[in-house]
């Protein structure tokens, strides 16, 4: 089956096709209805039978889109399938009806869709190592996995890089430069000829390899070579570039992809915990080892965590760890600084040595690289010893662990190259004096004067006693007596020449140096895998059965696969590429085959003897991480080789640079002689100082502002995380508040149950109809208290599976008694402040507040409008609210309009302001009402209006401090409509058999009601406590009036007509009263509530203190003895309650 | 994967592959699957078995694998996630389930389980972290939202043949 090579994704839809294929031949398949069938069937095929052509586009467009997203939903396959053969079905009946071209149009695009599959699982097959990799990680889990595919990635780089050099340089130097042996720089010395084809010389990239393309010193300095007359130099010099600036390129681009995909998911730690449990299994993981280590990693991880949250305050005795911590870095630092002697010293022995000695062993030739290559090797163990002394964290030590392989690698290359650089600065001592006498000679050679000057004749023995220093004294004295004759013949000065600093071409020297060091790296890390991994896997497999204790558990063990240094290797491995791309352009097509055979090598190794490292290392996160230390080394290895352009004079003899002053040299001189002219002054116009300058600046400024505008986006992004994180820690301040309103369930119950007696007895001492209502007001206590009984449960987790159903039905039915209602609620206000401006002493304050009544509702509405649906999404229990919201909504409809229009950009932010407003706004309304209407009912007592007094006052004073205490309050109303629905529910069935218009009525009424004695149950005295007590016994008592008054308002219209000419001249009345004493009172209830609302627990105590205080003014006041039994009644209640 | 199916069937049953289920038993040998704390809720959850021998049929098979796949969304693995976690299959993931969780995380072993208190701690803060509503269970909803900030869940909740 091709899906073996496929990808998973390009599999599975393929063995979907065949499986599809063979149920069709087959025929055995009847797909029965699944158990839950999904609507878009039922509507897919309703749809389907209007015949309008529109109406059938758009079903196709809908089918079409199920087929495309059927992928998305969770499903079973059988339900899927049966889904998209029905849409496909549809689709096909219906499309060829409405044209011929959409027909063909669908099925052009089906064959693309088609060919492009095919061709990706075609592409997949060319994707190198891609089943290997895939292998690896289904055995071994992502984190392995990262490792390679980021050795692929480095390999496709690589490969580039070769190509790069390969094409423009390498090949046409091969087919078009002058062939072996033609020049002297190609030839290889005599003296030297006889060993070139020694293993010996070979190894140490002598001989033969020396004058190969694989170095410098090779390429020819012609400035065109072939017919076409390529620019070798200028193709070499600024393929050298390019190598860095494609690499460059590359990796910025890799990394910003992947910090755009590491950004997209938030990364504030947020859920550690969760994470740690919830996406810890790597459902990759095949390997029943790998699962071990795993499981394992994953015990740490959540160890490790619960000791963190254990000891996050606590201390240890730091003293210890700190001097413990200081000297293991001083270990590390001692051990760089070791290493970096080391290097420096060996680099400067085999000088020596080559110096002092004309053969030289085979560990003297490669001791520089196998010395570093040793290092590289030895020391990140070491530093793992150190670690463990310094008792971090397990991932802090591991970034310590790897800034310091990074540093100490960093520290190799450095010190190799600078001590190659140095040798080379010695070199190019003489070179210059060479350099000198080269000129000087061709000079001659070129105008065959043979006039010889003293004063030349006298420096050049200076010279070459200086230039040959590797050969004996004797000799240089010999050599030196020969060149004022060879001055003389031509031929003989020539070779004479050539022949020293041929040797002396420093660029090959350094790119032998680091192809040596590549290669020996190669070899030990071959070497290492073998020893380290393969034999100790194989002694702990099978000896472990004969030894004395658990091989595979305890000492030995089985290697680990530390992807970290691993990956630095790696990183290392490249460093050393680029640093020497200049100098041997074959490098990267050898680090090509390196890397090759580290993946088989490595990816063998890791399926046959290697257990994944225990370190949790993430592969989403690392990805940027080893691309940063890419990139970091990148940046320091390019640092050395464009100092040794910019710095070094290159060889005279050798390489396509020779003869010119600078490397760079060639660029200029290139648009000097081969650009037309009005280039040339283009040029030196754009690199005069009057452009650059400006230039440099512009960028600058550029740079300057972007990053200030990047720096304001993060603070943008700071700020919209943080009110996302205050948002959510502000729904778990209320769900925690809730959940405690809702915990002592028992004590709110009884408190219901005594409030509600309260009520009865308010009623029975008033005296208002008390026989009638009681029967009713008790049905509802015993409903009231059967449902909380029953369903303990309901107010917390209910709130979240409250049916968006039901809300809908009852706004449904509010919106149709709303011109019943309405009118009634929200004339009073409208009426009021018209009317007590004309009777009070203090008319402006009423009419401030009165507006300021109104535009509170204003506001909230549009608010729920606007975040009650975002809420909704992120909290479970705005449901409720919002079912709230929207019944306050219909039943002021009359301000619904303004509404709309008054802030329609409210921030879901301030919403918790308006929540909390919101339900005085309309109690107060509804109060009001009540208050009015019974006022027209009945005379009114002195006794009566005195409440009444007290109650609008209070509830007008409320609105100040709901907004400073609105996260106290929100829970309780969130809370509240609960036990309102269940008994809007009761009264629903208990009066069924009323009128109907009546009944929305009732729910309007009676929703204050309850809201009142919940807001009490949950913090007793919060509201105004008595006060409210007895607002809310009113309220009551005039909901169950109304009801029985209501018959005879029966008829919507007959309603409106009756309270509007009571309600005026009653709210009149009660307005001016309350707003008279209000003021006194408000002092109090605004300072206490404060107090109050701070912490919800202590609200019991301070409603204690708060009774007396409103209780002892109602005395002064002319009040009667039945004021005081009220006051003193919910005293007694609040007392219970607590 | 059809292939890899049919290998898990017994020879006489090998033409028909298409209609007959496979065994749990059998499905367990998958070496994907050997090494998966979570294999028999992986079963459990992807087989439609009416008898609830947690058998699969080639159909819920395909279907474990498009969940499993580099390209099903990071929606639908969340949500298979969440059902694999939910042992007791009843629509949220509570203590108890998250006990089970840790256990099968942990393994058997005796030095690798974790202590009742390390439990209790455990199970406490990551309540703490992720049960918004406070109900002391984890709904999928909360599931989703920490799952889908956690960057590297869609890379590890996947299984390649």
């Amino acid at each position: 089956m091709a899906a073996a090579t496929g990808s998973a994704a390009a599999r599975t839809a393929k063995s979907c096709k065949k499986y599809r294929t063979v149920k069709r031949h087959t025929g055995i398949y009847t797909y029965q209805e699944p158990p839950h069938s999904n609507s878009d069937d039922d509507i897919g095929e309703e749809k389907t039978e209007s015949q309008d052509p529109e109406r059938i586009f758009q079903n196709i467009q809908y089918q079409k889109e199920i087929m495309s997203n059927i992928r998305c939903r969770p499903w079973p396959m059988r339900q899927k399938l049966r889904a998209l053969r029905q849409a496909k079905e549809i689709v096909l009946k219906y499309e060829g009806r409405l044209t011929r071209t959409r027909g063909y149009q669908a099925a052009g695009a089906e064959l693309w869709r088609k060919f492009v599959r095919l061709a990706y699982n075609f592409v997949v097959i060319f994707i190198p190592w891609e089943m290997r990799i895939k292998k690896i990680e289904s055995h071994f889990g992502s984190g392995v996995a990262s490792y390679f595919i980021f050795l692929r990635w480095l390999f496709g780089i690589n490969i580039v890089l070769t190509i790069m050099t390969g094409a423009f340089v390498v090949l046409p130097e091969l087919l078009a430069g002058a062939p072996f042996g033609s020049t002297v720089s190609k030839t290889i010395p005599k003296e030297h000829i006889a060993s070139a084809q020694d293993l010996d010389t070979i190894w140490s990239l002598g001989g033969y390899l020396q004058y190969s393309v694989l170095f410098y010193g090779y390429y020819g300095r012609d400035r065109k070579i072939g017919k076409a007359g390529y620019r070798l130099p200028l193709a070499y010099f600024l393929v050298g570039m390019a190598v860095f600036a494609y690499s460059f390129i590359i990796l910025l681009k890799k990394m910003a992809k992947n910090s755009r995909m590491s950004l997209a998911s938030a990364s504030d730690e947020n859920y550690t915990f969760c994470w740690r449990l919830f996406c810890a299994w790597d459902y990759l993981i095949g390997n029943p080892e790998a699962a071990e280590s795993k499981a394992a990693a994953i015990v740490n991880s959540i160890r490790e965590a619960i000791l963190e949250e254990q000891e996050k305050k606590k201390s240890k005795n730091l003293a210890v760890t700190i001097s413990l911590r200081i000297i293991a870095n001083i270990l590390v630092l001692l051990s760089l600084a070791g290493s970096i002697y080391i290097i420096y010293f060996v680099v400067d022995r085999s000088q020596r040595l080559e110096r002092t000695k004309k053969e030289l062993t085979l560990w003297e030739k490669n001791e520089v690289s196998v010395v570093v290559s040793l290092i590289t090797m030895i020391a990140p163990s070491a530093f793992e010893l150190v670690a463990a002394l310094e008792m971090y964290h397990p991932r802090t030590t591991l970034r310590f662990q790897l800034a310091r392989v990074l540093v100490l690698y960093l520290g190799n290359l450095y010190s190799l190259i600078i001590a190659l650089l140095d040798k080379v600065d010695s070199m190019s001592v003489t070179d210059s004096d060479i350099n000198n006498n080269a000129s000087n000679s061709t000079a001659f050679l070129a105008t065959k004067t043979l006039s010889k000057d003293n004063n030349l004749s006298t420096t050049i023995p200076d010279v070459l006693f200086k230039r040959n220093g590797i050969d004996t004294l004797e000799g240089s004295r010999a050599q030196g007596l020969g060149v004022p004759d060879s001055l003389v013949n031509n031929t003989v000065s020539f070779n004479h020449n050539t022949q020293n600093p041929q040797d002396q071409c420093w660029e090959t020297y350094v790119g032998q140096e680091m192809l040596k060091l590549s290669i020996i790296d190669m070899i030990f890390t071959v070497a290492s895998i073998l020893l380290i991994d393969f034999f100790r896997g194989l002694c702990v497999r099978y000896l472990s059965d004969c030894w004395c204790w658990d091989l595979e558990s305890k000492f030995p063990e089985y290697g680990e696969f530390k992807i970290a240094e691993n990956v630095l290797h790696l990183v290392y491995n490249q460093g050393m590429i680029w640093m020497g791309a200049f100098f041997s352009p074959c490098l990267p097509a050898f680090n090509v085959l390196k890397l090759i055979g580290l993946m088989y090598l490595r990816s063998w190794a890791v399926l046959t003897c290697n257990v994944p490292h225990q370190q949790v290392f993430r592969a989403s996160r690392s990805n940027n991480f080893y691309l940063a230390m890419l990139l970091f080394m990148l940046f320091l290895c390019m640092l050395p080789t464009i100092f040794a352009i910019a710095r070094y004079k290159p060889s005279l003899s050798c390489g396509p640079f020779s003869g010119q002053e600078k490397i760079y040299d060639i660029v200029s001189e290139t648009i000097q002689n081969d650009f037309p002219t009005w280039f040339n002054t283009v040029i030196t116009y754009i690199s005069s100082p009057v452009v650059v300058l400006p230039a440099l600046l512009l960028l600058f400024m550029l740079i300057y502002y972007l990053q200030s505008i990047a720096r304001s986006l993060k603070f943008t992004n700071n700020q919209l995380r943080m009110k996302i994180q205050t948002e959510r820690t502000e729904d778990k301040k209320k769900v925690v508040q809730m959940a405690v309103g809702q915990n002592p369930g028992g004590i709110s119950d009884d408190s219901i149950l005594s409030d509600l007696v309260q009520n009865s007895e308010g009623t029975r001492i008033q005296n208002l109809d008390g026989n009638d209502k009681r029967p009713e007001q008790e049905t509802d206590i015993s409903h009231e208290s059967s449902v909380r009984s029953s369903t303990p449960r309901k107010n917390g987790s209910v709130l979240n599976f409250e049916s968006p159903v039901s809300k809908g039905t009852r706004i449904q039915t509010i919106s149709q008694s709303v011109p019943q209602t309405v009118p009634d609620v929200a004339r009073p206000v409208n009426a009021t402040p018209t009317t007590s401006t004309s009777l009070t002493p203090a008319p402006s304050v009423s009419s401030v507040q009165k507006p300021r009544n109104d535009h509170i509702t204003n506001r909230y509405p549009s608010v729920v409008h606007g975040s009650a649906s975002e809420l909704c999404k992120t909290k479970p229990y705005t449901p409720v609210t919002f079912k709230k919201y929207t019944e306050d909504v219909h039943s002021e409809p009359l301000f619904r309009k303004s509404i709309r229009q008054v802030n329609p950009d409210a921030l879901g932010a301030v919403a918790p302001v308006f929540v909390g407003r919101r339900p005085y706004a309309t109690r107060y309304f509804l109060v009001n009402e009540n208050e009015s209407r019974k006022k027209s009912l009945r005379s009114t007592s002195r006794l009566q209006r005195h409440f009444r007094k007290d109650d609008s006052g209070d509830i007008i004073e409320l609105y100040p401090r709901n907004v400073r205490r609105y996260v106290v309050r929100t829970p309780h109303q969130m809370y509240s409509p609960h036990p309102s629905e269940d008994e809007e529910d009761e009264e629903e069935l208990g009066r069924e058999c009323m009128n109907r218009s009546h009944r929305p009525r009732s729910l309007s009424d009676l929703r204050p009601a309850p809201r009142f004695y919940i807001g009490e149950r949950s913090d007793g005295h919060i509201l105004m406590s008595k006060d409210l007590a007895r607002v809310h016994y009113k309220s009551w008592d005039d909901g169950f009036e109304l009801d029985l008054d209501r018959p005879p308002y029966a008829y919507k219209k007959v309603h409106l007509n009756y309270p509007e000419p009571r309600v005026k001249p009653k709210s009149k009345q009660k307005l001016e009263q309350s707003l008279t004493e209000s003021d006194s009172i408000s002092i109090e209830s605004s300072s206490d509530p404060q107090n109050s609302s701070n912490d919800q627990y202590i609200q019991v105590i301070h409603s204690k203190e708060k009774y007396p205080k409103p209780g002892t003014k109602v005395a002064k006041k002319k009040s009667k003895t039945s004021v005081d039994l009220n006051t003193s009644e919910p005293n007694e209640l609040v007392c219970s309650n607590v | 994967a059809y292939k890899r199916f049919s290998e898990l069937l017994p020879k006489e049953e090998r033409e028909n592959a298409c209609s007959a289920r496979v065994p749990k038993s059998q499905i367990l040998t998958l070496p994907e699957l050997r090494a998966n704390p979570f294999q028999h809720r992986i079963c459990h959850v992807f087989s439609t078995s009416d008898d609830r021998d947690d058998s699969m049929s080639f159909e819920d098979f395909l279907d474990m694998l498009s969940v499993f796949s580099d390209s099903a969304t990071s929606d639908i693995k969340s949500h298979y996630a969440f059902r694999i976690f939910d042992f007791d299959d009843d629509g949220t993931l509570d203590r108890k389930d998250l006990e089970q969780l840790v256990n099968c995380l942990t393994g058997q072993g005796e030095e690798s389980r974790l202590s009742s208190m390390e439990m209790e701690q455990l199970i406490q803060n990551i309540l703490e972290e992720s049960d918004i509503d406070k109900d002391g269970t984890i709904n999928l909803a909360e599931f989703q939202h920490v799952v889908s900030r956690s960057p590297d869940f869609a890379s590890s909740f996947k299984i390649v043949l």
